[in-house]
């Protein structure tokens, strides 16, 4: 266990590079990612936010760099240590990326039925449970993918995320295409889960809504390495950086910043 | 999954879950230990089941789950617990729990509130009824897929008389494209296979015509079979396999990604811009093909007679004059463009008909070629009867 100022340090990335080609998006990017904390990962478009979390997850490598998961490198870790590493995440993809010949209690058992010998009665109950826990109808777990709407589908992909009580979620983008009630909603169901489950929540994100309400940590990707860390308040009082002065100090930033939301809910 | 002590590293044996039932006073106590999360959930399932629920003498009895002892627990292992208290409940112990901390508390507390939803029933029918269900779908499919390959085809005929009118809509590039593709690509595999079916027929032919002293007529059989139906059959099932396929194919995950939706609604006729290119590209390619293939097999099977009859090239053109007209060959030619609409019409309206799922996908690239090559063998067997009626 690395422990850092008392945190437990779940996710630790050193020197990470990677060129697409010619191009290349990081050079010595380093991010630590703290147990129980809603980390929220900002950037400009083409920065590789979404890489990021696919080289963490082991699904794109990294040219040089090093990544410790729960206090392993995952450099040479044999195939069980690696499932060991597997079960204890769960990620939500943009769109869900259910499966699409599967209905959604079977999407959800999906890791379960994998990974644990559990009798189907207990991967039914468990599988409602986590249908209840995303704020799904129960009426929606027989039905395909493909007859859900777009908001249902990202809360029937974190069910099956959130299948075998990981303890740590990716999100990519979560919020992304829902209306705000609906984006809101996500954030308040992201807030309570992760006050319920105990998780830690790593999420790519434009939303500043998002960002303002749920993230207790903000990481700024820009100029091909994490340039600052620090809370959404802090970013936004100390911008030392342009990119973070526009993102934070814009107008759509203001109207989301909660000192505005107070003021704004007083008149 | 939470932890009561995060510092703590559990030992193998720590980690086993475990409980027990004592009763102090007037409360039935059962006392958990260990962790009690989804990867042990079907030990602990298995036990709370043997369990049986206390039956309280009086109704000051009550019940408790002590929880001071589980050091780990998730979603699986509040399910459990709340699943067996609320059967306490039902038994008329009022069960409360002891020991939580707040983290457990509130997992606790929205798995009691979540649980317990009305479930949805699955439709499940009595297996012969399933039976004959599927088999009255399967015949009555065979109408509708008439009817709407018809319908289809209506509107092929409709798109065609319309881009006549107004020739601006005719996609160019599209069509080359699918000429290209469908056609120029096949050329090597079509060459190939109808050179050696050609060259197994006269090999047979001349085996099985030898005992009567006919082998020089195999030359005849093969000329006929090939110009007439082998090099026609073989490449339409080819390229029903090759382009049939790659057309629902294409047709289908534009389907299933809104595409064509997209299109329509930019005042774009999926008609002109995905269908009429290809039926037509297959039209002017199946031909060609169907060509290639019959000169191919006439060579495939010359090449077997000068080594198996022994007779030189010259002499092998020569028989084929005695034995061949212009005839023959249009009899085979004829059908090539009536094939290469079938194959571009299922191909295209199976991939229409791609829904949401991969599988509906495959299911409709698997019927697309099954279908046309289908198809073109009842279209063969017709004209077989049209043309041996009008004397060709």
């Amino acid at each position: 266990m690395i422990l850092e100022n008392g945190k437990e340090v779940l996710i630790r990335v050193r020197g990470l590079a990677k060129s697409f080609g010619a191009y290349q998006i990081w050079d010595g990017l380093s991010l630590d990612v703290f147990r129980g904390e809603i980390l929220a990962i900002v950037g400009g478009s083409g920065q590789g936010k979404s890489v990021l979390m696919r080289v963490i997850t082991g699904l794109i490598k990294p040219d040089t760099g090093e990544i410790e998961l729960f206090g392993r490198n995952v450099k040479g870790l044999s195939p069980e240590d690696r499932l060991d590493i597997e079960t204890r995440w769960g990620i939500l993809f943009q769109d869900g990326a259910l499966f699409s010949s599967l209905t959604v209690l079977q999407n959800i058992q999906v890791p379960m039925r994998e990974h644990l010998e559990l009798a189907q009665a207990m991967m039914d109950d468990l599988a409602f449970l986590k249908l209840a826990m995303v704020g799904l109808p129960p009426d929606a777990a027989h039905k395909y993918p493909s007859e859900l709407s777009g908001g249902m589908r990202k809360r029937a992909g974190l069910a099956r995320a959130l299948a075998l009580d990981p303890e740590i979620v990716f999100l990519d983008e979560p919020t992304a295409g829902l209306d705000p009630i609906g984006a809101s909603d996500f954030d308040h169901l992201i807030q309570k889960l992760q006050k319920t489950l105990g998780l830690t929540v790593y999420m790519v994100t434009h939303d500043l809504d998002t960002i303002f309400t749920v993230c207790d940590r903000v990481a700024v990707l820009a100029d091909k390495k994490i340039v600052r860390t620090g809370s959404p308040g802090e970013l936004q009082q100390k911008p030392n950086h342009p990119w973070i002065k526009e993102y934070f100090c814009g107008e759509r930033a203001r109207a989301a910043m909660p000192a505005t939301r107070a003021a704004a809910a007083a008149r | 999954m939470l932890k009561r002590d995060l510092t703590l590293k559990l030992s193998t044996q720590a980690r086993a879950p475990g409980f027990r039932v004592e009763l102090h006073g007037t409360t039935f106590r059962l006392i958990a230990s260990g962790a009690w999360t989804v990867a042990e959930a079907t030990q602990i399932d298995a036990a709370l089941k043997r369990l049986r629920v206390p039956i309280p003498p009086t109704p000051e009895f009550t019940g408790e789950m002590d929880i001071a002892g589980i050091a780990e627990i998730d979603t699986a292992g509040a399910m459990l617990l709340q699943r067996t208290a609320a059967s306490w409940s039902a038994g008329g112990l009022r069960t409360r729990y002891s020991g939580a901390t707040e983290a457990f508390r509130i997992l606790i507390e929205e798995v009691k509130s979540r649980s317990g939803a009305e479930r949805p029933k699955i439709e499940t029918r009595a297996p012969l009824k399933q039976f004959v269900d599927d088999g009255t779908k399967a015949i009555t499919g065979v109408g509708t897929d008439a009817l709407l390959l018809t319908n289809f085809l209506g509107e092929v005929t409709f798109a065609l008389g319309r881009m006549i009118k107004e020739p601006w809509r005719f996609r160019m590039t599209s069509f080359v494209h699918h000429l290209d593709h469908a056609g120029l690509r096949a050329v090597p595999i079509i060459a190939m296979i109808c050179l050696l079916i050609g060259a197994v027929v006269m090999q047979q032919g001349v085996v099985q015509l030898k005992p009567f002293g006919a082998e020089p007529f195999a030359v005849n059989m093969v000329a006929i079979l090939a110009l007439r139906e082998v090099g026609i059959l073989l490449t339409a099932i080819m390229v029903a396999g090759r382009s049939g396929s790659a057309f629902t194919a294409e047709i289908g995950s534009m389907k299933m990604r809104e595409e064509i939706d997209a299109m329509r609604t930019l005042g774009i006729d999926p008609m002109d811009t995905l269908v009429i290119p290809r039926v037509l590209a297959l039209v002017v390619a199946l031909p060609l093909l169907t060509f290639l293939g019959d000169i191919m097999g006439l060579i495939g099977g010359g090449i077997m007679a000068m080594a198996v009859l022994g007779i030189d090239a010259g002499t092998y053109i020569d028989k084929l004059h005695d034995a061949v007209d212009f005839q023959h060959f249009m009899a085979g030619m004829v059908k090539a463009p009536f094939a290469a609409i079938i194959i571009a019409l299922v191909g295209c309206l199976e991939g229409m008909k791609v829904e949401g799922s991969a599988e509906s996908l495959g299911q409709h690239v698997t019927s697309a070629v099954v279908k046309a090559i289908f198809l073109v063998i009842i279209l063969d067997a017709i004209f077989a009867m049209f043309l041996s009626g009008i004397g060709v």
